[in-house]
């Protein structure tokens, strides 16, 4: 069984690109050059995850400014709210407010898409919200149930992943943090499977992973071994290894083995210790490793030490990457 | 101390006009920065009580000044923007501070700064991770404190970052790396705990002592991070009783953007504290009552003041003061008692332009006294 390794969230914008965004917002620079700049920095992000021998890339998704946003701005019946304090930390996202059954307008929600990944889809890992996450976080004036939101931003993802897929995209990741911070019980769990066998169908023999983190997902597992996906991810800075339930899993084990939450850097023989761990306990088809959270969390200079240490842990778990 | 109902108040900080920063860095004033002076000069009277500063800043001679002293009339500006908006407690709209997290880190030993990270848009802070034992080089705020306390015609307040806010937005390295093992759930919590009460005992508790030694009767102790781990209220707390007990102060604790339901009631052990100062315009909107969750406060028996949070500071659009009346006709009926009720921004109008920032706290101030009249003369 080989391990593989890659960016489960955003990444940082180095300080150039921050300062350029920021003359931008005081009329100092042009749209013209931080353009330019963004496109520099995608390059780099990408060069720095083949360079890591990660499978996919994601260009570190710069300019989105946060994960719901192109969304809101795209889809019909979205419209963009008030700054909310995204999950525990000091970031804020706008919040989507839901006016009215949401519909979605062809390659509108695509042109988002950084354009390194545009250009090399087949080699691309495309980070989105998750369908439970996405209608938890939003202000539901729309007068349906959040059954049935969750279920059709489900299939709308899925319409989304469809129309990827057509254009050569083959690796999707849900971002669903709200699945272990909140876990959906009866209807709602129902209704997040429903969605994900929607997105599954869509996804139709490309890759797919739900991507966890920021509560022990303990909790949440008689829902996350019931999701039709690739492949699950867990943030080991909050789920403690040694209480992982027994037994396999029908998916893919994704391990949050870097925390981005503290620049303390994580030393890769003991993260080797804990994957193998984890291992042996669920005994999966399939180990990812990446960032347990956004990576965006840190700065530009520590987010990178945290990604170089995926490098060693691989190193550490031996040749090939077996555990 | 005021008598009338819904008395007004600061919360933070203002963004600093552009004389001002040009002033600093010893550049010449080009001519929008002259005349954003002379607008305001004209609106807030503030540098006739500096004039032969007002006269080499304005005659190009910026090279002559000492920025120390652009920065006294930055404050006086502030100041008086704030007393001629009508506020009943004031202060320098944060002039000298770089911001309210790296302007305090700067004032102790143990930390290192690692970068920028986004806070939302193409907004950032500088962030720093606690790599030793936290240490105070020397109580800060108090020069400001003293210029203020000189100059005000209104009430001195000073806001201070708290202690577990100053931990929630660093990095902890130092005390995560005496936790023995793997850095789970249980090692970053009794870390975080460390950390929160070093800072309290060793960096906050100092400042304040001498700042109340200086006069300082007013203090807010702001705690936007309190939110951000609910299930870390009781050390939000445990910060903020470290951090003030004993002192002989008025209290009040600044939160934002958070679910205060989720912080009760472990918040309400903050035996110090006189006054919650939070934010709630944000979240006031039609369909949904933003003022609601102070139902909560009744629920636990709370009857503390509370600072309501009236206009939001992260849109431009200024409230009307009929707006501002009807919100706090509203927290009234949730607090049952209007007495226990100020006024205030959400939070630090730092991220809006000075006009828009000055609009705003006079709709504060005039729908005060709309809400006023209304209690005053209950048939109107």
């Amino acid at each position: 069984m080989q391990v593989h390794a890659g960016l489960t969230g955003p990444y940082p914008r180095p300080e150039a690109l921050i300062q350029a965004t920021r003359d931008l917002d005081r009329g100092r620079t042009n749209a013209e050059a931080v353009e330019a700049l963004f496109r520099t920095t995608e390059q780099e992000v990408v060069a720095l995850e083949r360079r890591l021998g990660f499978d996919h890339v994601t260009a570190g998704f710069l300019r989105w400014p946060d994960l719901f946003r192109p969304f809101a701005e795209t889809w019909e019946g979205l419209a963009v709210g008030p700054l909310t304090r995204w999950l525990e930390t000091n970031t804020f996202f706008r919040q989507p407010i839901l006016l009215a059954p949401p519909g979605r307008s062809e390659r509108a929600f695509a042109a988002r898409l950084p354009p390194p990944l545009l250009a090399q889809p087949h080699s691309a890992r495309l980070i989105l919200p998750g369908p439970y996450t996405f209608a938890s976080v939003l202000d539901n004036r729309s007068g349906e149930t959040d059954e049935a939101v969750i279920h059709r931003l489900g299939r709308m993802l899925a319409d989304e992943v469809r129309e990827l897929r057509g254009a050569g995209f083959a690796s999707f990741l849900f971002s669903e943090p709200l699945l272990v911070v909140r876990p959906p019980e009866g209807p709602r769990a129902e209704a997040v499977l429903a969605g994900y066998r929607a997105i599954q169908t869509a996804v139709n023999g490309g890759t797919s992973t739900v991507w966890t983190y920021g509560a022990d997902a303990r909790p949440a597992f008689p829902l996350l071994d019931r999701l039709p996906v690739s492949s699950v991810g867990i943030d080991l800075a909050e789920t403690d290894v040694e209480r992982l339930p027994e037994g396999p899993p029908s998916s893919g084990l994704g391990l949050g083995v870097v925390d981005p939450r503290t620049t303390l850097g994580e030393d890769a023989v003991e993260v080797a210790q804990v994957v193998r761990a984890a291992y042996e306990r669920r005994r999966p088809a399939s180990v990812s490793l990446g960032p347990g959270g956004p990576l965006d969390l840190l700065p530009w200079d520590p987010a990178t030490r945290k990604l170089g240490v995926l490098l060693e842990v691989l190193h550490a778990l031996g040749e090939g990457g077996r555990p | 101390m005021t008598d009338r109902l819904f008395p007004a108040q600061e919360i933070g900080s203002l963004a600093k006009p552009r004389w001002q920063l040009l002033g600093q860095r010893g550049e010449a004033l080009d001519d929008a920065a002259k005349a954003e002076f002379r607008l305001w000069d004209e609106r807030c009277s503030f540098a006739a009580e500096l004039p032969a500063l007002r006269d080499a800043l304005l005659a190009g001679r910026t090279r002559e000044v000492d920025p120390e002293a652009v920065r006294d009339l930055g404050a006086l500006f502030a100041l008086r923007l704030l007393e001629t908006a009508g506020l009943d407690r004031v202060y320098d709209g944060e002039a000298r501070r770089i911001e309210m997290y790296e302007h305090p880190i700067r004032q102790m030993r143990g930390f290192h700064f690692q970068g920028h990270v986004r806070s939302f848009d193409n907004k950032y802070y500088l962030k720093a991770a606690v790599t030793d034992e936290v240490q105070l080089e020397h109580p800060y705020h108090v020069e400001e404190f003293d210029f203020v306390k000189r100059h005000a015609h209104a009430t001195p307040k000073l806001p201070i970052t708290g202690p577990y806010t100053l931990a929630d937005w660093s990095y902890n390295e130092y005390y995560l790396a005496r936790q023995p093992g793997w850095k789970g759930p249980s090692a970053r919590r009794a870390a975080q705990r460390e950390f929160v009460v070093d800072l309290a005992r060793r960096a906050l508790r100092p400042t304040i002592k001498a700042l109340i030694e200086h006069g300082c009767r007013v203090i807010q102790i702001d705690e936007p991070a309190a939110g951000t781990h609910p299930d870390e209220a009781a050390l939000v707390v445990e910060g903020f009783n470290a951090a003030t007990e004993g002192f002989d102060a008025e209290f009040s604790m600044h939160i934002c953007y958070s679910d205060y339901r989720a912080l009760l009631p472990e918040l309400l052990e903050a035996k110090g504290c006189r006054q919650w100062a939070w934010e709630f315009a944000n979240r006031d909107s039609p369909g949904h009552d933003g003022y609601e969750v102070l139902s909560a406060l009744a629920e636990y028996g709370d009857t503390r003041e509370v600072g309501l949070g009236v206009v939001d500071v992260h849109r431009d659009t200024v409230e009307t003061p009929e707006v501002v009346a009807e919100r706090i006709r509203r927290a009234c009926r949730y607090l049952g008692d209007p007495r226990r009720v100020w006024v205030n921004p959400d939070c630090g109008l730092r991220t809006r332009s000075l006009p828009v920032a000055r609009a705003k706290l006079e709709a504060v101030v005039q729908g005060a006294a709309r809400a006023r009249a209304d209690f005053e003369n209950p048939r109107r």
